[in-house]
């Protein structure tokens, strides 16, 4: 099956959407939305304030549930899904306005990141990979096994707490690890030595990298990014660019991001899909969106101007 | 306006100096390694009721003290535990009392003879309590889970409404199901559990051996509660928690299944409350539906509060404050203490104004709440982490 596949054949999908459409009480956020995000790609998402940008990704986040359409990750169904599941199937998200535990320090902030990965218990879940709707039947039904998890539901809280109580060898050492992973992330995002300071003390720019290490704490494999550049300077964005850049090809993470600074969008994305009212208006490389007619007059109104000239929208 | 207070010449030098020797205190206590200062303390503490006063006369803290200071050690093993769901986890609970009533007729309904639940009291079993020490705890976590489902979707101020409710449920069930609990009456008669008595340390005849006892038995249970509570705090469970008081969507978005995690902390702190109720059945023999009043949980809040919420030495301050002092405003000595101030107030010769203040010392107590949310929101003893969160909460205002 390898060996036949040409190597010129695209990556597989990893995000997709079929006709999603998600509505608040009569305004169309999302309408018949079809979007498919590549594995190992750096994507963008741009369109005016308003466009239904953020909302995609609070669908998919699980936030909201989507009124209709589905969303798959790398072929796993997240509609119905609660978000602390979705991070677990390899989600993960900065938030537009930094959303930070304030008062922890850098170094708890990204252990918390960990929080799945450092779980003591029995991780072993017995559900399905792939929840083909025949099979997905029989699985509500419910296998031996997955009763028999389930049943033990009681079992593992009460070993978590005389676990965390009695701090026996297996726990100090998901501890350590996850630690030591986590001094890693902070100095992969440029954070070094700065465990120890409390998130809010953080200057701006450093409070966007320690979300981006938190995000990247829980091992994703689709990284969304709401807004990463907002209010920096040129130089700053450049410097997350660069970030960016490195999450994919060091870590392997696929990469959604939201921007309004052109400059970032057209040198960093690979693939632009381009909203407006809800709708996708507009899709392709930096080269081909930015001369569409449609995006233009989405952000411009009728305008003679390309949007590649500075920051558009708000 | 909390500024204009805080510099006024009035209060200013007595809010920096009691500011500065808290962070000298701290400092110092800060600097003796932990398990040596534990054992210290607790050496201390167990201690006390066989303190010889050196200039004569027995000893310094007789029956009367212990007494007091069981009650302090149970409102301290109480306020640990609504500090694990308040103050780690940030859910606002008003109807702790509920899980301290729990456990209390847990013990009184199989131990009373006055029981209608059971048709024989097992009083002559004599491990019964021993028994039930750990059969609370997991009581009282089903409680706290059982409780906490109905409201995992409130937050804050509809949580606090709603669970201050559940605590009045349940007295009004205590009351009212008198044929389960033998209603307003309560249940009574409950034989003296069998402590192990302290052969090596047994020396005074002058007092009931049976407080001293329990004195001792209440010390123990407090370092292993607040021993608990530490762990609890300082692990992957603690953290969550942590992560869920400072922003509940964030953390689910960061992987932790925050339904779990809210019930863990209901579970937690409910499995403590329930301890302290059976202990607190044992020493009085007794329980009453009055005992598990809303004061109860008001109680717990104010000395959490007061005291530093997050912080189990808070916790210990708040105790002896609200609940230590009001007693001692009952004796002889505090009397005596306080005549030195005779002469400062005006009407002193007419009215024993030491009595009055214990008479009406919800208001005093009021006072001081307010007093000390406005010079210091962020309790006595506050966490580090409160401490962080109330000055840019003062810098944004």
């Amino acid at each position: 099956m390898t060996a036949e596949s040409a190597p010129a054949q695209p990556a597989p999908a990893l995000l997709e959407t079929r006709s999603l459409t998600k509505r608040f009480e009569g305004v169309i956020a999302l309408s018949n939305l079809d979007l498919s995000v590549r594995q190992g790609s750096i994507a963008g998402l741009i369109g005016p304030n308003g466009a239904g940008k953020t909302t995609l990704f609070n669908v998919a986040t699980g936030f909201y549930p989507p009124d209709e359409g589905t969303i798959t990750l790398a072929g796993k169904r997240l509609q119905g899904l609660r978000p602390h599941s979705i991070t677990a199937l390899g989600i993960a998200r900065t938030f537009q306005n930094i959303r930070l535990f304030a008062n922890m320090t850098a170094l708890e902030n990204v252990l918390v990141g960990q929080h799945m990965h450092a779980d003591f218990v029995a991780r072993a879940t017995p559900e399905e990979e792939d929840p083909e709707p025949a099979r997905r039947f029989r699985i509500s039904l419910g296998s031996a096994e997955h009763w028999a998890y389930r049943a033990a539901f009681p079992g593992r809280m009460l070993w978590e707490v005389l676990a965390t109580l009695g701090r026996p060898g297996v726990v100090q050492e998901t501890e350590r690890v996850a630690v030591d992973r986590s001094i890693d992330l902070l100095g992969f995002v440029g954070l070094k030595g700065r465990h120890n300071e409390i998130a809010r003390s953080l200057p701006y720019g450093d409070q966007r990298r320690l979300e981006l290490a938190r995000a990247l704490a829980t091992r994703p494999k689709l990284l969304l990014l709401d807004e990463p550049t907002a209010g920096m300077n040129p130089q700053e964005s450049q410097e997350i660019v660069h970030l960016i850049r490195s999450i994919r090809d060091e870590l392997g993470t696929t990469v959604l991001l939201i921007e309004h600074h052109m400059h970032v969008v057209m040198g960093v994305c690979e693939m632009i899909t381009v909203l407006d009212y809800g709708e996708k208006i507009a899709e392709g490389p930096p080269e081909t969106v930015q001369r569409d007619k449609r995006v233009i007059e989405a952000y411009l109104g009728t305008g003679h101007t390309g949007i590649g000239n500075g920051a558009a929208g708000g | 306006m909390r500024e204009r207070l805080r510099n006024s010449p009035l209060v200013k030098p007595a809010a920096d100096a009691l500011a500065v020797a808290a962070g000298r205190a701290e400092k110092a206590y800060g600097s003796v390694p932990n398990a040596l200062r534990l054992l210290l303390l607790a050496a201390l503490l167990i201690g006390v009721p066989f303190y010889e006063n050196p200039m004569g006369g027995g000893v310094i803290f007789d029956e009367r003290w212990l007494a007091v200071f069981r009650l302090v050690g149970l409102y301290i093993m109480l306020g640990m535990g609504l500090n694990v769901v308040v103050g780690y986890a940030g859910l606002l609970d008003l109807g702790y009392v509920a899980f301290f009533a729990t456990g209390a007729y847990l013990y009184a309904l199989l131990a009373s003879p006055a029981s209608p639940a059971i048709d024989f009291p097992i009083d002559d079993v004599p491990w019964l309590f021993w028994a039930l020490l750990p059969t609370a705890l997991f009581v009282g976590a089903f409680a706290g889970i059982l409780l906490g489902i109905p409201v995992l979707p409130l937050r804050g101020d509809y949580l606090a409404i709603v669970t201050l409710g559940f605590g009045e449920i349940i007295r009004l069930f205590l009351v009212n199901k008198t044929d389960f609990t033998g209603g307003s009456q309560g249940l009574y008669g409950i034989k003296a559990p069998p402590l192990p008595d302290f052969p090596g340390l047994n020396l005074t005849e002058l007092k009931s051996t049976a407080l001293t006892e329990w004195y001792v038995f209440i010390v123990i249970a407090v370092f292993i509660v607040a021993f608990a509570a530490a762990r609890l705090r300082d692990s992957r469970m603690g953290r969550a928690w942590e992560a869920i008081r400072e922003d509940e969507d964030v953390a689910e978005a960061m992987g932790i299944d925050t339904i779990k995690y809210k019930l863990m902390a209901f579970a937690m702190g409910a499995a403590i409350g329930s301890l302290g109720g059976t202990v607190f059945a044992a020493f009085q023999g007794s329980a009453i539906p009055n005992s598990f009043d809303l004061l109860v949980s008001i109680n717990v809040v104010s000395l959490v509060v007061i005291g530093g919420m997050g912080n189990t030495s808070g916790v210990v301050l708040g105790a002896v404050i609200l609940i230590g002092i009001p007693d001692f405003l009952r004796f002889r000595e505090a009397s005596d203490l306080l005549g030195f101030f005779d002469p400062l107030v005006p009407f002193a010769d007419t009215r024993n104004w030491a009595e009055d203040l214990r008479e009406n010392r919800f208001i005093v107590f009021g006072a001081l709440l307010v007093a000390v949310m406005v010079l210091r929101p962020s309790g006595l003893i506050p966490s580090r982490r409160r401490q962080i969160e109330f000055a840019a909460a003062a810098e944004e205002a």
